[in-house]
């Protein structure tokens, strides 16, 4: 039986259905350790206390909040619940909302829910009503002492739950340089991209996007372990202005590796250490242009 | 001004477009420092190496690997940056799916993708232009920060947006919570068409900005007040109303009938109108009890 991250409620109008969260995601990332390059030993962290410079125990640890550079105001853990009011254990259902409408930047991380006790008919009920309607359920609440918005949706089986961005934590754009094209895409380079689009159209299949990542690292640190160096990668390059339609066509043409990078090819790990794309590698232009012909990794 | 988190190449066919990655979102949350607290000063996190027992820098330390005999391999970034070298400059563009065949689940964190130069901006408008609004969002894999990621990137207005997602064997199977629902509480038909019309009658245009991160403001709030030497009662000062008649939901249905009644009545037949303008309304603290804005 999957453990439970938090227990509490859903509630929608006057209805109050008993939940279990779960997580459904999980990384498969290669964890690494911290250690010292000269001696190889383990890196400790240690809490200090500046004025003492001594290290203190976790207990004498409290929260302070920086209102000024090196002015703080300190809160207990009291306090700070206290800021969570007593509805903390409520996820509060406020409206639903068609979930096309919902860009998804808004989805944070996802979470199965489960009845919680004597909850299997009112959460039977709103998974039923939640599936047949189409609906997500927005609401909010509180989650490792933050505040989410959150998404409730229903599976084939089961309710998921999204944590939801707020929107005020979305990057303005315009705080942002952004380069300027002198010149627009003409139509003829536009309709080309499009065909080069509908040539790689493709279904969605998750599972035809393997991690290959992992496999390359492992045989990096295998070749470590081995004493072996390890091989820099080389610089990038970019498609000249010039040479923006040429390249469209020349990828059209060049259906056949189109046709193979729709259904990546699963799991092949790139042999790690491999000379990195040959190329004889252009030279770069003042502006940075360089031709971009340089496709010839292995898989190729 | 934020700073790049990545920068290399957008791939799509032979067409190369150099391209810097900024988050989309900015974290707004009310942070904590560690303090002592008999002497109010900060903690300080040091980094010890333990053989030595001192204090190293940054540039000392290097990413470790334990082996199955126990032993530690040591890697540098640019050793990580060797195992996958084209993938740690370049976004490939591998092909073009359906946006609502994407499960919100695979979906992690949003950028936003910029071109890095002028001479790029052609190239990169272009991909926009191609896409438009088709209702297709690019897939492509690349590597950064040490960490594979599969990317779906869509056009939002003249930007390219890029979201991380998750890989297939990263998301777990529902089966384990299905499994835990109980087949034998059969909900009745008519207590789920209670449910239906009740989203029905909650049902608004999604608009993110009426929501606020009400937690967020109750913290600075308190921040304030005890940087002005205020105590702060354990039990909050603002007096929460006590959960309003505790909704006594006698039983499932009994709770459904009452909600829409309340909704119905409460609406007069402008339901969703009416919905709308409560929640646009400026935060009111969370209301204890019900979802429904107050019964009248």
């Amino acid at each position: 039986m999957p453990r439970s991250l938090w227990n509490g409620t859903i509630s929608f109008g006057l209805v109050r259905v008993p939940v279990k969260l779960h997580t459904a995601t999980e990384s498969k990332s290669i964890s690494f350790r911290e250690r010292h390059v000269s001696d190889g030993a383990a890196i400790e962290h240690r809490r200090v206390c500046v004025a003492e410079d001594r290290e203190v125990p976790h207990s004498e640890i409290a929260k302070g909040f920086e209102v000024s550079s090196g002015s703080y105001v300190m809160l207990s853990k009291e306090e700070i619940a206290a800021a969570e009011g007593p509805e903390a254990h409520v996820i509060d259902v406020e409206h639903f909302v068609d979930g096309q409408e919902i860009d998804p930047a808004y989805y944070e991380r996802a979470y199965y829910l489960s009845p919680g006790k004597l909850g299997d008919e009112a959460y039977r009920t709103l998974h039923s009503a939640l599936k047949t309607s189409g609906k997500v359920g927005i609401g909010r609440f509180l989650f490792h002492g933050k505040a989410h918005l959150a998404a409730v949706r229903a599976l084939k089986d089961v309710i998921v739950l999204h944590t939801m961005r707020f929107a005020d934590e979305f990057v303005n754009p315009r705080e942002l340089e952004i380069a300027k094209a002198d010149k627009q895409p003409s139509k003829l380079e536009i309709d080309t991209a499009r065909l080069l689009v509908d040539q790689l159209v493709a279904s969605f299949e998750p599972d035809a996007y393997e991690n290959s990542y992992r496999a390359a690292v492992l045989g990096v640190i295998e070749q470590k372990a081995r004493g072996e160096k390890i091989q820099a990668p080389q610089s990038q390059e970019q498609t000249g202005e010039g040479e923006l339609l040429s390249a469209l066509r020349a990828s059209l043409e060049d259906d056949g590796h189109a046709r193979k990078r729709r259904r990546p090819a699963s799991g092949k790990p790139q042999p790690a250490g491999k000379a990195p794309r040959s190329s004889g590698g252009a030279p770069r232009s003042p502006k940075g242009a360089v031709r971009g012909r340089g496709r010839t990794r292995g898989e190729g | 001004m934020a700073r790049p988190l990545w920068s290399g190449s957008l791939s799509f066919g032979l067409v190369n477009v150099p391209v810097v990655l900024y988050s989309a979102v900015r974290d707004r949350g009310v942070h904590f420092s560690q303090l002592h607290e008999p002497d109010g000063s900060p903690i300080q996190t040091r980094r010890m190496c333990v053989l030595e027992e001192r204090e190293v820098p940054w540039n000392e330390i290097a990413k470790g690997y334990e082996m199955e005999d126990g032993s530690w391999v040591l890697l540098s970034d640019e050793d990580l940056a060797a195992a996958a070298p084209r993938k740690s400059h370049t976004i490939d563009i591998e092909a073009f799916v359906e946006e609502r065949e994407i499960d919100p689940i695979y979906l992690d964190r949003p950028y936003l993708l910029v071109p890095e130069n002028e001479s790029a901006a052609r190239a990169y408008a272009l991909l926009g232009e191609a896409m438009g609004d088709s209702g297709k969002v690019a897939l492509g894999r690349f590597v950064m920060r040490a960490k594979e990621h599969l990317v779906s990137i869509r056009p939002r207005g003249e930007l390219l947006t890029l979201t991380t997602m998750r890989f297939h064997d990263e998301v777990r199977a529902d089966a384990d919570v299905a499994a835990e629902i109980d087949v034998e509480a059969v909900p009745g038909s008519e207590q789920i068409e209670n449910a239906i019309a009740i989203i029905a009658e909650l049902e608004v245009p999604f608009e993110p900005a009426a929501y606020r991160d009400e937690h967020r403001a109750h913290l600075q709030r308190l921040i304030k007040r005890k940087q002005k030497g205020q105590k702060i009662s354990v039990a909050p000062a603002v007096e929460k109303p006590k959960p309003k008649a505790a909704p006594t939901a006698p039983d499932l249905m009994g709770a459904l009938e009452q909600s829409l009644a309340r909704i119905r009545g409460e609406s007069s037949g402008t339901g969703k109108k009416k919905a709308k303008k409560t929640r646009t309304s400026p935060p009111v603290p969370r209301q204890s009890g019900s979802s429904v804005k107050r019964p009248s």
